[in-house]
C-alpha cells in the first residue's frame, strides 16, 4: 500500500510536514475564531500513499458517513484540501459557525451553504498561508460538499489515477465543549518534485536560517 | 511555562501594588535578570522584603513565598561581621546607598560571601520608596579561610544535589519549561529545563539565544527540530519532537511538546513548551515494541465513554488497518465476526472489571483474509473517572487451526473407534464361531454368544470355567499340550478337539488359538459333521481299497487254488483209475500253485506290516556280501553289481531275512529297469536323521542310522510314478508279471523295522532307493547258528499239540507219528489245560497262537506254572501279538510261521526236543 516512490530526505518530509502544519494552524485559527472556540489540533500526520490507501485511511477511522468540504488548488503543486467531519456533526458545526444564532430547521436548510463557507474560509486561510510561506501563488477553485462513505473524496481528482501516488497530510481537529472534531486533510499531487525540492529547499533556509 | 513572573505576594500589601506601579516594566526585566536582586520597603519597620527575582531564589535557596515579608537582614548570622552591617546602615542614612561584602547565610545553612549593593529609590516627594538590592556570591575571592573551605564543600554538594536532582526529574519525567519570545528570538527555561539541557540555571531563566536551545540537540535530530521550531515560529500550532540531546558526551532522549501563541492578528508572538527526558522510557518504549513486533502482539487502550482507542501499530497491522495512533473503536469492532465477543467491548458504559480474556474471529480488513485473534486485558478504574480498558491483541490462527484439526481427528477417531468396536460386537455376537480368551489360570475370561448356541452352556457357566472341564478325556493331553505352548507365548498349529455339550453329546471343535500378552485368544469352529464326513468317507475309501485287495487277492488265490484243486483232482483221478506214473506232474502243480499262495500270504502281511520280524543286530556288511553272488545271478551279465560299504559301519537292526528278500527284490526292479544293462550300486554308510528328516515315517524316531542304498543306471520313474510308487498293488509290469506288492511290501517291513525308505527318480537318470535302519547300540553278539541237525527218529517223546483246525492238526499229528513221537492232541486251550496240570509226561507243546478262547501264549504261561522248563513251539500263521517275537518269546519257546513243509516242522522238534536232552 505505501510506495515509498517519492524520493523525500527525511528533512524534506518534515519541512513539507511543517509547511501544511503551518497553513493547517491558521486554518484552525480560522475556525476558532468562527466558532469562538478552542479548536485542538493533533500533530500532523504526512504520509505517501497511493489515492485508494488515502480513503481507507478516512474510512477506517470514520466507520460512518462523513462530510466534506473540498477545495482543489493548482500552482506549482496541485491537489486538494478538505475539511473533514462525521455527517454526525455537521449540523453542529453549522450552528457553532452561525454562533447558535439560527434554529434547528434553518440550519438544515443553510446546512451545505454554511458548510461551504465555512471549508472556504477554513481551507482558504490555510492555502493561502501556505502559498505565502512559499512565496508562490496557488489558484483555488470554489469550495464544493460532498458526501461520502470517505471512498469517493479522493479519487475525483483531475487526472486522478488509482495508482498514482500522492503525499497525503492531516491533522485532527476537535471543537472544545462542542464535541465536534474532523480532518483537515491535503492531498498533493507532485507534478514536478524538482521544483518542489527548491520551494522546501528555500522553504527551510528560511525558516531555519532566522536562527543561524 | 516558565516562572519568571515573580507574583508578588498578597503578604505585601499595598507595597506590592506600589511597586508595581512605580517599577512597571521594571520588574519583569528584573525577573529575567541573572542578577540576584531583592527590594524591601524602608517604609515600614524592619524594611520587610517586597519583591525577590528568580536569581535570588536561585542564590540563597529561599523560594520567593519564603523570602517574601521577611527583614532585610534576615540573610545574616551570627558570624556577620557587625561592624560592617552598620557601615551598610550609615552609608544608606547618609547617601541612600551602599556597598559591602558581608557573610551571609542560604537556607541549607551554607554560608557565602555576598557583594551586596543598595541604592534607595524614591518616589515623587522624594522620599524613599523601596531599597534595591543586588547580591553577588564573591566567597571565591575569600578563598583560602573557612569559608572558602566550606564554599568548596558546597559546591561540591550542590553539584550532587544537582545531579540527583537531574535522576529525579529522569525518573519521574518530570518536565522543564522554555518560553519563545519570538520577537527577540529569545527563550527562557527553567530550572528544570537548564538541568536537562545541561544550561547554567541563572543563565536560562535570564533567557538565551535560539542557538542555546539547538545546540545540545544531537546532530543527526538538530535540523529536524530546526525545522520543526521554525514552523512553530512561523506559526504552526503544534509542536511535538522527541530527540536526542548530548550532555557531557551522555545522550538522552527527550520530548518536547509545544505551541504557538498568536496575536489578534493571527502573528505568532510565543511559542512555549514542555522536555522531558524520557531515556528510560524510551528504551522501554523500544524493548516493548520489539516485544510486541516479534511477539505480533498488538496493544491498545480505551477509556470508556470515548469513540477511539489508543492502539499500537502491531495492533493495526493484526487487524489488516493501516498504522495508527488511535482507531474508532467501531472501526475495530466492524472486523470482528458477528457472533464473536467484539475486541473492545462495553462502549456505552456499561464496563467489566478486573482481567478479561477473550477469542474471536476477524475479517482482515485489508486482505479480507479470515483470522482468530485472542484479546487479553485488564480494566482499571480511573482517578479521573471513568475506566480504563488495557490489553493486547495477538493473533491465534494457527493454534485454532491446530486445535481444530486436532479435533477433527479425533471426532473421526473416536467415530472409527466406535464403529469398530460395534463392528467387533457384531462379529463377537453374530459369529457362529467359538471365540474365546482363556487367562493365564487356564480359566476363560469371556466368551461369544456362539458357545451357548453350540453347546447349551450359559455364558456364566462358560467364564470362569477351565475349558478342559468341557474336553472329551481323549483329547485333553492334546489340549494341555497347546495351552502350555500358547502360555508360553508359543504359536501353535491348529488343533481339533470334543466339547462336551450340556446334554452330554459332542461336538468337534477345530480350534485356531493365538497367544497375546498374557492371555490366549481362541477361535473355534464346529467341525463335527465333518468329521463325521470324514470319518463315512475314509470307511467307504477303506472299503473300497478292502474291495480292490479283496479283489485282486481272490483273483490271485482262485488261480493259486485252480492248481491245487485241480491237481489235486487229477492225482486223484490218476490214483483212481492206477495211472500213477504221471501223478508227481500234477502234484509238483499243486505244490507250486500252494508255495505261490503262501507267499504272496507272507507279502500281505509283510505290506500290512504284520509279519512276524525276526529282529537282531545285523552286520549289513557281511549280508550284503553274502549275498553278492545271488545278486549278481539275478542280474545277468548286462548289469554290474558295485557294492560300496562303510568301512565304519555301524551296525542295524533288522530281520535278517526280510532285508536279504528286499535287496533282492530292489535288485530285481532295477534290473527291469535296465534292459540295456547298467550298473547297480548297492552302498552303505551311517546317517544321523533329525526328525524333519523322518516327517514321513510313521514310527523312526530321531537318532543314528544304517542307510542301505540301491542305485540303478535305469529309465528312471515319471514323477506320477514315482508318487505312486509305494502304493500296493501298483505296478508298471504287464499284468500278470508282477503283483504290484513290492516296493510296498519292502516299504512296510521298513517301517515296521522303525526305520526309513526314501526313493528319488527321474526319467533317464536311473532310481536310487535309500533304506534308513536303525543303529543297533551295542556290540554285535555273534549268535552262532545252531549246527544242523539231521532229521532223525524220535524215541517215544510225548508232544502235546494244540490246534483248532483240524487239516492243520492232522498233518501235524501225522508228522510226529512218523518221526516217532507220541502226540496228544487238543483242539484248543479247555480239553489242554487237564492234560497241563495232571502228572501226564509231556515233553513239548506245540500249539497254534490263534485259539478260540485262551490263546496259545496264555496256554504256555499256564503250563509254565506247572511245568517251568517245557519248551514251546508255537505255529502261526498271523498273531498280533507274535509279530515282534524277541518280545512274544521267552527262553524256551519258537515259533514256526504257517505255511511251513512237513520237513521244516520234523526239523525243528527235532531240534527244540533234542536241545533239552
Amino acid at each position: 500500500m505505501i510506495a515509498h516512490v517519492i524520493p523525500l530526505e527525511d528533512l524534506e518530509r518534515d519541512a513539507l510536514t511543517e509547511l501544511v502544519n503551518i497553513g493547517m494552524s491558521r486554518a484552525a485559527s480560522s475556525l476558532r475564531k468562527m466558532v469562538g472556540e478552542q479548536v485542538l489540533l493533533s500533530v500532523p500526520a504526512l504520509e505517501v500513499v497511493t489515492r485508494g490507501g488515502a480513503a481507507t485511511l478516512i474510512r477506517e477511522r470514520e466507520s460512518g458517513q462523513v462530510v466534506a468540504v473540498r477545495q482543489d488548488f493548482e500552482g506549482i503543486f496541485s491537489g486538494r484540501a478538505l475539511l473533514i467531519f462525521p455527517e454526525a456533526n455537521s449540523l453542529a458545526l453549522v450552528r457553532a459557525v452561525t454562533g447558535g444564532a439560527i434554529s434547528a430547521e434553518d440550519a438544515a436548510e443553510l446546512e451545505d451553504e454554511a458548510l461551504a463557507e465555512t471549508g472556504n474560509v477554513v481551507l482558504n486561510s490555510c492555502l493561502a498561508t501556505m502559498a505565502n510561506m512559499l512565496q508562490q501563488s496557488l489558484t483555488m477553485s470554489l469550495p464544493e460538499v460532498i458526501r461520502s462513505d470517505g471512498s469517493s473524496l479522493f479519487d475525483l481528482v483531475e487526472n486522478g489515477v488509482e495508482e498514482g501516488v500522492v503525499l497525503f497530510l492531516y491533522i485532527n481537529f476537535a471543537i472544545n465543549d462542542r464535541n465536534i472534531r474532523g480532518y483537515i486533510a491535503m492531498l498533493m499531487d507532485l507534478p514536478s518534485l524538482e521544483a518542489l525540492r527548491l520551494l522546501i529547499a528555500d522553504f527551510i533556509r528560511r525558516v531555519v536560517g532566522d536562527e543561524t | 511555562m516558565t516562572e519568571t513572573s515573580r507574583a508578588l505576594s498578597p503578604a505585601t500589601g499595598h507595597a506590592g501594588t506600589a511597586l508595581m506601579a512605580m517599577a512597571g516594566p521594571w520588574l519583569e526585566a528584573m525577573d529575567q535578570s541573572g542578577v540576584a536582586i531583592a527590594v524591601t520597603d524602608p517604609g515600614l519597620a524592619d524594611e520587610p522584603i517586597v519583591y525577590v527575582n528568580g536569581a535570588f531564589e536561585a542564590l540563597t535557596g529561599f523560594a520567593a513565598a519564603q523570602a517574601l515579608g521577611r527583614p532585610s537582614n534576615f540573610l545574616q548570622t551570627a558570624a556577620t561581621d557587625p561592624d560592617a552591617v552598620l557601615a551598610i546602615g550609615a552609608a544608606l542614612a547618609q547617601g541612600g546607598s551602599a556597598r559591602a561584602d558581608i557573610l551571609n547565610q542560604r537556607r541549607d545553612g551554607e554560608t557565602f560571601w555576598n557583594r551586596m549593593s543598595v541604592v534607595t529609590i524614591r518616589d515623587t516627594k522624594g522620599l524613599p520608596a523601596f531599597r534595591l538590592t543586588t547580591l553577588t556570591d564573591v566567597s571565591h575571592e575569600y578563598a583560602g579561610d573557612v569559608t572558602a573551605q566550606e564554599l568548596r564543600i558546597s559546591r561540591r554538594d550542590l553539584i550532587e544535589a544537582r545531579e540527583r536532582l537531574r535522576v529525579v526529574q529522569a525518573v519521574a519525567g518530570a518536565a522543564g519549561g522554555w518560553e519563545w519570545d519570538i520577537a527577540s528570538n529569545r527563550f527562557f527555561a527553567d530550572a528544570r529545563f537548564a538541568s536537562i539541557y545541561g544550561l547554567d540555571v541563572l543563565a536560562a531563566a535570564a533567557g538565551l539565544p535560539a542557538t542555546a536551545f539547538f545546540e545540545p540537540i544531537h546532530a543527526e535530530d538538530r535540523m529536524r527540530v530546526r525545522i520543526a521550531v521554525g514552523g512553530a515560529l512561523h506559526g504552526a500550532e503544534v509542536f511535538a519532537r522527541d530527540y536526542r540531546i548530548v550532555t557531557e558526551g551522555e545522550v538522552r532522549w527527550v520530548s518536547a511538546r509545544g505551541r504557538t501563541f498568536l496575536d489578534a492578528q493571527d502573528r505568532p508572538v510565543k511559542f512555549a513548551g514542555v522536555l522531558a527526558d524520557i531515556t528510560g522510557q524510551k528504551k522501554i518504549e523500544e524493548r516493548l515494541h520489539i516485544a510486541q513486533t516479534a511477539g505480533g502482539v498488538g496493544s491498545f487502550e480505551y477509556l470508556s465513554g470515548y469513540g477511539t482507542a489508543e492502539v499500537s501499530e502491531q495492533f493495526c497491522r493484526l487487524l489488516g488497518f493501516r498504522p495508527a495512533q488511535s482507531l474508532p473503536v467501531r472501526t475495530i469492532n466492524s472486523v470482528v465476526h458477528p457472533d464473536d465477543p467484539a475486541i473492545i467491548q462495553n462502549r456505552d458504559g456499561a464496563i467489566g472489571s478486573g482481567q478479561a480474556f477473550h477469542e474471536c474471529r476477524i475479517t482482515r480488513a485489508d486482505t479480507g483474509e479470515a483470522r482468530w485473534l485472542a484479546s487479553r486485558g485488564e480494566y482499571r478504574r480511573e482517578l479521573s473517572g471513568g475506566m480504563t480498558f488495557t490489553g493486547v491483541i495477538y493473533d491465534i490462527t494457527q493454534t485454532k487451526n491446530s486445535e481444530a484439526k486436532l479435533r477433527q481427528l479425533t471426532e473421526r477417531l473416536e467415530e472409527r473407534v466406535e464403529a469398530r468396536t460395534q463392528e467387533r460386537d457384531r462379529i463377537w455376537n453374530l459369529s457362529r464361531d467359538l471365540l474365546n480368551v482363556i487367562g493365564p489360570d487356564g480359566t476363560q475370561r469371556t466368551v461369544n454368544p456362539a458357545w451357548t448356541a453350540l453347546l447349551g452352556h450359559s455364558e456364566a457357566e462358560l467364564v470362569g470355567m477351565p475349558m478342559a472341564s468341557l474336553v472329551h478325556a481323549e483329547d485333553l493331553p492334546l489340549l494341555r499340550l497347546r495351552l502350555a505352548a500358547l502360555l508360553r507365548g508359543e504359536t501353535v498349529p491348529d488343533f481339533d478337539i470334543r466339547l462336551r455339550a450340556k446334554d452330554g453329546g459332542y461336538h468337534w471343535v477345530s480350534w485356531k488359538a493365538v497367544p497375546e500378552g498374557e492371555a490366549i485368544y481362541g477361535i473355534g469352529r464346529d467341525v463335527t459333521q465333518r468329521k463325521l464326513l470324514e470319518d463315512q468317507l475314509r470307511q467307504s475309501q477303506k472299503m473300497e481299497a478292502v474291495g480292490q485287495l479283496t479283489g485282486g487277492l481272490a483273483h490271485d488265490f482262485n488261480n493259486m487254488l485252480t492248481g491245487i484243486l485241480g491237481g489235486m483232482d487229477m492225482v486223484r483221478r490218476r490214483v483212481s483209475q492206477g495211472r500213477l506214473d504221471d501223478v508227481d506232474r500234477f502234484l509238483d502243480a499243486a505244490m507250486q500253485s500252494g508255495q505261490r499262495a503262501a507267499a504272496l500270504t507272507h507279502r500281505l502281511l509283510a505290506f500290512s506290516r504284520r509279519q512276524t520280524l525276526d529282529n537282531r543286530p545285523l552286520d549289513i556288511t557281511a549280508l550284503v556280501g553274502s549275498i553278492a553272488d545271488l545278486l549278481r545271478r539275478t542280474l545277468g551279465e548286462q548289469v554290474e553289481l558295485v557294492v560300496d560299504m562303510d568301512p565304519e559301519l555301524w551296525s542295524a537292526v533288522a530281520d535278517d531275512n526280510q532285508l536279504e528278500s528286499a535287496l533282492l527284490n530292489l535288485a530285481i526292479n532295477a534290473r527291469d529297469a535296465m534292459p540295456e544293462g547298467g550298473r547297480l550300486t548297492i552302498s552303505g554308510r551311517n546317517a544321523k536323521l533329525s526328525a524333519s528328516d523322518l516327517a514321513h515315517s510313521d514310527r523312526a524316531e530321531a537318532g543314528d542310522y544304517v542307510e542301505i542304498g540301491v542305485a540303478d543306471t535305469g529309465l528312471g520313474m515319471a514323477p506320477e510314478v514315482l508318487a505312486k510308487a509305494f502304493d500296493p498293488f501298483y505296478t508298471t509290469k504287464p499284468l500278470g508279471q508282477g503283483t504290484g506288492l513290492g516296493l510296498s511290501m519292502i516299504y512296510g517291513f521298513v517301517q515296521q523295522s522303525r526305520g526309513n525308505v526314501l526313493i528319488e527318480s527321474q526319467e533317464g537318470q536311473g532310481t536310487t532307493i535309500r533304506l534308513f535302519l536303525p543303529r543297533h547300540a551295542g556290540a554285535l553278539t555273534d549268535a552262532a547258528k545252531p549246527a544242523s541237525i539231521d532229521a532223525s527218529l524220535g524215541q517215544g517223546e510225548v508232544v502235546l499239540v494244540i490246534e483248532d483246525d483240524p487239516a492243520v492238526r492232522l498233518l501235524v499229528l501225522q508228522v510226529l507219528e512218523e518221526l516217532g513221537y507220541q502226540a496228544i492232541e487238543t483242539a484248543d486251550g479247555r480239553e489242554a489245560i487237564p492234560i497241563l496240570q495232571s502228572q501226564q509226561q509231556i515233553d513239548l507243546l506245540v500249539s497254534d497262537v490263534g485259539l478260540p478262547g485262551l490263546n496259545g501264549r496264555q496256554l504256555a504261561e499256564l503250563a509254565r506254572e506247572t511245568r517251568p522248563t517245557l519248551p514251546v513251539l508255537f505255529m502261526t500263521g498271523y498273531a498280533k501279538e507274535a509279530i515282534d517275537q524277541a518280545r512274544f518269546l521267552t527262553a524256551g519257546m519258537e515259533i514256526i510261521t504257517k505255511p511251513f513243509a512237513v520237513d521244516e516242522l520234523g526239523h525243528r522238534i527235532n531240534m527244540i526236543l533234542r536241545q533239552n536232552k
